[in-house]
C-alpha cells in the first residue's frame, strides 16, 4: 500500500492509496462516520433561563457544538452512556456558562462564553452563537460532555465528510480524434482543454466518471475507465479531532473488531 | 430557510456554520457579493452554502415581545 498526501490543513486531508481492496478503506469510512469517539455535551443543568429560547432549544445547540477531543481520561462510551454525568468525574467534563444582558440591549451568547473544566475540552469555534439575550435577560447553565459514537448520535461524529472514489483514468486516442471540442463542452467538471493540436487532461482527479465525454465523441477517440485499486479518500473533520487522529483511531477500532471475531472463531 | 437563530451546523453534512454567519451577514450588509464571502469563509458545498445564505434571524423580533423587554 502507498500513500500519497494531495491536499492537508487543519481540518481536511485528501489522500490517494494504491494498491489497497474497495471493502478494507470501506470499513474505516463507515468506523471514522459512526465509531470513532468524540466529545459533545450531553446533558445541560439550566439554572436560569429567561431568553426567548426553550430550554430545550439550547440543550441541543449545545449539543451540537464541537468540542476538541482527548482520549486519555474519559472512560468509553459504552461504559459512560447510564451514567449520572453531573456525579461522574472519570466520564465527563463539566463546562458552564452565565451570561446576563446589561440594561442597554442585546447581548449575544458565544460559545467562547462557555467555560469548561478541562482546558483540553473545548468548543472548537468561540465565535458560535448559541442564543441571543434581550435588556436584562439572563441564561446560566451547567453542561456535561462525555464522548459518544455517531452511530448514537450524529453530533458524536468526527468528520462531516468521509469519502472516497477510483482514481478515473482518460484514454484518448489521438488517432481517431479530430479535436471537435466536443468533449470539452460537454465535461460538467471541466477536466479537458482543447490545445493547439490535442486535447489535454487538466486534473484526472476532479474527473467523476460521468463518461459525458464518452457520449459526445462520436468516433469513440475517448474512454474512461478507472483504477479498482487506487482509490483518492477525502475526509473533513468536524474540528473535534485532527484528520490525521481519525485515521489512525479508525484502524485501532478496526483491529479491535477483528481481533474479536478471531477470538469467537478460536472458541 | 426562515429560523429564529443561526443553527450551529449545516443541516445535511453537519459542518460548523453558526460561528461564519455573522462574518457572512457583516460583509453582504456593507455590499460584497455572497458568494465570494461564501468562498472566502472556506463554505464550499452548497449544501452548507444555502444554510447561511437562506437564513434570516427572528430572534431579535421575538425579543420585542419578551418580558423584560
Amino acid at each position: 500500500m502507498k500513500i500519497n498526501v494531495l491536499y492537508r490543513d487543519e481540518k481536511i486531508l485528501k489522500i490517494m492509496i494504491e494498491d489497497v481492496r474497495l471493502e478494507y478503506i470501506n470499513s474505516l469510512r463507515r468506523i471514522m462516520i459512526a465509531e470513532v469517539p468524540t466529545m459533545a455535551i450531553e446533558d445541560v443543568l439550566v439554572l436560569d433561563n429567561t431568553s426567548v429560547l426553550y430550554d430545550e432549544i439550547i440543550a441541543h445547540r449545545l449539543g451540537l457544538i464541537p468540542l476538541t477531543t482527548v482520549y486519555d481520561r474519559y472512560g468509553s462510551p459504552e461504559g459512560c452512556a447510564d451514567k449520572e454525568l453531573a456525579s461522574s468525574p472519570e466520564c465527563a467534563v463539566r463546562l458552564y456558562l452565565d451570561v446576563e444582558a446589561g440594561e442597554n440591549g442585546y447581548r449575544i451568547v458565544y460559545s467562547g462564553d462557555l467555560k469548561s473544566e478541562d482546558p483540553d475540552v473545548r468548543p472548537t469555534s468561540d465565535r458560535i452563537p448559541i442564543a441571543v439575550l434581550g435588556r436584562g435577560q439572563r441564561l446560566a447553565l451547567e453542561a456535561y460532555a462525555r464522548l459518544g459514537r455517531g452511530k448514537e448520535h450524529a453530533k458524536w461524529s468526527p468528520v462531516t465528510v468521509a469519502a472516497f472514489k477510483y482514481k478515473p483514468i482518460i484514454n484518448i486516442n489521438e488517432d481517431l480524434c479530430v479535436l471537435c471540442g466536443k468533449c470539452v463542452e460537454v465535461c460538467p467538471r471541466k477536466v479537458l482543454e482543447l490545445k493547439e493540436d490535442k486535447i489535454v487532461v487538466l486534473n484526472v482527479l476532479d474527473c467523476n466518471l460521468c463518461k459525458s465525454c464518452e457520449e459526445a465523441c462520436e468516433f469513440d477517440a475517448i474512454k474512461i475507465s478507472w483504477n479498482e485499486n487506487t482509490l483518492a479518500f477525502t475526509l473533513e473533520s468536524t474540528g473535534a479531532l485532527k484528520p490525521e487522529q481519525i485515521i489512525v483511531e479508525s484502524t485501532n477500532i478496526l483491529e479491535k473488531k477483528l481481533n474479536t471475531l478471531l477470538q469467537f472463531l478460536g472458541d | 430557510m426562515i429560523e429564529v437563530i443561526i443553527p450551529v451546523r449545516c443541516f445535511t453534512c453537519g459542518a460548523l456554520i453558526g460561528d461564519k454567519w455573522e462574518d457572512f451577514k457583516r460583509r453582504v450588509d456593507e455590499g460584497e457579493d455572497p458568494g465570494k464571502v461564501l468562498d472566502d469563509l472556506g463554505v464550499k458545498r452548497y449544501c452548507c452554502r444555502r444554510m447561511l445564505l437562506s437564513h434570516i434571524d427572528l430572534i431579535y423580533e421575538a425579543i420585542t415581545f419578551t418580558k423584560p423587554s
